[in-house]
């Protein structure tokens, strides 16, 4: 059917619409938690007390995606807020990356569209937990200079304990002192850092959700124009061949860049066509990446650390969809 | 330019509200049936209103608060202000059969149906449905059918009367079609809608729609399926 370009900008245009709409608010829940809990827990001492070990870290941090309700698009700003504050890298890899699939409405999405599939149910967590952890391990091999941006690395390093930190790595600040605390010298006892006023946490919410906006409207924008442009029987055609069908879903994952709260129901409408294994890929790799979310990532890394994210996440979800093609083909 | 020192709090308050407003407004418009399945629907006006309340209280803040240099940050709160005053200028319009023609036809697994209507109050999506859950057409030769779709154009050169399936947005939809008959020389144009009475005959391995009468609808309301 011959369509005109006007035609096809116009449904290009309500694609990205309607992407932008269902994510806003989940961004949204992601910023003002992330606000909370500067305000209620502004120097996030506990955060700093998380297991730094390089298996319990990111699956703790895993864990922590229980408490928050939110689907990839939020857990940037709480990820990013754990940076900050001088979480255990490992521990806030394994909550960006598990957390997205490891929370309630995601488990109970993935159960209400395929309640007769309960490997999945089983599947698709544990699956999580298990990228989240090599991602972790593979991004922690590169220094924290190198992987993360360096006006995030500056804020987190004023955070962490001299320890961890040279005093040539700290830019700014005093010494020994939270940055939210720049007046005064710290007592023998090192008190803990004053709460920013609501004023402060206030502005902090508004630019940091303006900020992320941006990144989510070029995101879905990207995302909205391949999918208008590329055909998606391309993608589904390849649905019987085991490898084949993994690589095409996982690439119609990073296209389709829907949130993980509702990826289950969109996979319920060609998990009929495709293999088992591919449909998991699907699953898993939505939610670390895709399309709209490199923008939101590229604030956490830089250009390297989010080649070797993608890289990765994909060899990882790669192997998973494959055994999970051994085991139920 | 005068608006350029406005402080980095009224920006972002501006900002925030346009934001906001883009939320409300899609909420009310009947813009949220065009593009998110209704479930989502709530979600959407309840973070209109909850960055509504944050744009108010960063109102509060800029007025009463001392003046912060908005160099850095003004740009930002304009570009996001730019795009949602864009979001609200211009409302979605899609052409469905565009849509459609870049996906597989749903193929979502259904047994059996545990509840049909009677033939001529079933839609188009429930024929679907139906004919997928018990192919055989010799059930329903003869059958009366009362449905409303948009056109739908096929390889073949036969457009289809379809609806788009929708589990969460616009994204995600997938057509259902149902063949038709269409009067010799007389072929509708993709994207219309329209409405059809008549009865399903057998054609063939398959059955096709007969129309007795043929009404141009407007788009419906609520145009997606879930």
């Amino acid at each position: 059917m011959p369509i005109d370009l006007s035609t096809r900008l116009s449904t290009a245009w309500a694609l990205f619409q309607g992407l932008l709409l269902e994510a806003v608010p989940f961004l949204l829940i992601g910023v003002l938690i992330a606000a909370l809990a500067r305000w209620f827990s502004p120097g996030g001492a506990w955060l700093r007390r998380l297991p730094g070990h390089p298996i319990a870290g990111p699956l703790s941090g895993a864990a922590l995606g229980f408490a928050l309700p939110a689907c990839e698009c939020g857990n940037v700003p709480v990820a990013r807020r754990m940076l900050v504050a001088g979480a255990p890298l490992g521990t806030a890899l394994g909550f960006l990356f598990a957390a997205p699939v490891l929370n309630p409405i995601v488990i109970a999405s993935t159960w209400a569209a395929f309640p007769d599939q309960p490997w999945l149910l089983l599947a698709r967590p544990l699956g999580a937990v298990l990228v989240a952890l090599a991602l972790a391990l593979l991004l922690q091999l590169l220094p924290e200079a190198e992987l993360l941006r360096p006006d995030l690395l500056e804020e987190r390093r004023l955070n962490q304990p001299l320890a961890q930190v040279g005093l040539l790595e700290r830019r700014s600040g005093f010494v020994g002192l939270p940055a939210a605390a720049p007046t005064g010298l710290p007592e023998a006892s090192g008190p803990p850092a004053p709460a920013p006023g609501w004023r402060e946490v206030l502005r902090h919410a508004g630019r940091e959700f303006l900020q992320l906006a941006v990144l989510l409207v070029a995101g879905c924008a990207v995302a909205a124009l391949v999918q208008t442009l590329l055909p998606r029987q391309w993608l589904l055609a390849v649905g019987g061949a085991p490898t084949l069908s993994i690589l095409a879903l996982m690439a119609l994952s990073l296209v389709i860049s829907v949130c993980s709260s509702v990826d289950a129901f969109l996979a319920l409408g060609f998990a009929a066509q495709v293999t088992p294994g591919s449909l998991l890929a699907f699953l898993l790799l939505g939610p670390v990446i895709d399309l709209k979310l490199v923008g939101l990532l590229g604030l956490l890394f830089r250009p390297r650390g989010l080649v070797l994210a993608t890289t990765g996440a994909g060899l990882a979800v790669l192997l998973i969809g494959q055994w999970v093609n051994l085991w139920r083909l | 330019m005068p608006v350029l020192v406005l402080s980095a709090d009224l920006w972002r308050a501006l900002a925030l509200a346009l934001w906001a407003a883009v939320l409300l407004r899609s909420s009310v418009d009947g813009r949220l049936d065009l593009l998110l399945r209704s479930a989502f629907h709530p979600q959407v006006a309840a973070a209109g209103g909850l960055l509504f309340a944050l744009a108010t209280l960063q109102l509060g803040v800029a007025l009463a608060g001392r003046r912060v240099d908005s160099r850095r940050e003004a740009p930002m709160a304009l570009l996001t202000a730019v795009i949602a005053g864009l979001l609200l200028a211009l409302p979605p319009n899609p052409s469905f059969a565009d849509l459609a023609s870049q996906r597989p036809g749903d193929d979502t697994a259904s047994d059996t149906l545990s509840f049909v209507l009677p033939p001529a109050q079933r839609s188009l999506t429930d024929w679907v449905r139906l004919l997928r859950s018990q192919p055989d057409p010799h059930l329903y030769d003869g059958d009366p059918v009362r449905i409303s779709g948009f056109v739908l154009p096929t390889p073949n050169g036969q457009p289809q009367l379809a609806r788009l399936l929708v589990r969460c947005c616009l994204a995600d939809a997938t057509p259902v079609g149902l063949p038709v008959r269409w009067p010799a020389g007389a072929l509708p144009t993709a994207d219309r809608w329209l409405a059809i009475e008549g009865r399903l005959e057998r054609e063939g391995e398959g059955l096709v729609v007969v129309p007795a009468r043929i009404t141009p609808i407007p788009r419906p309301l609520r145009p997606l399926e879930p």
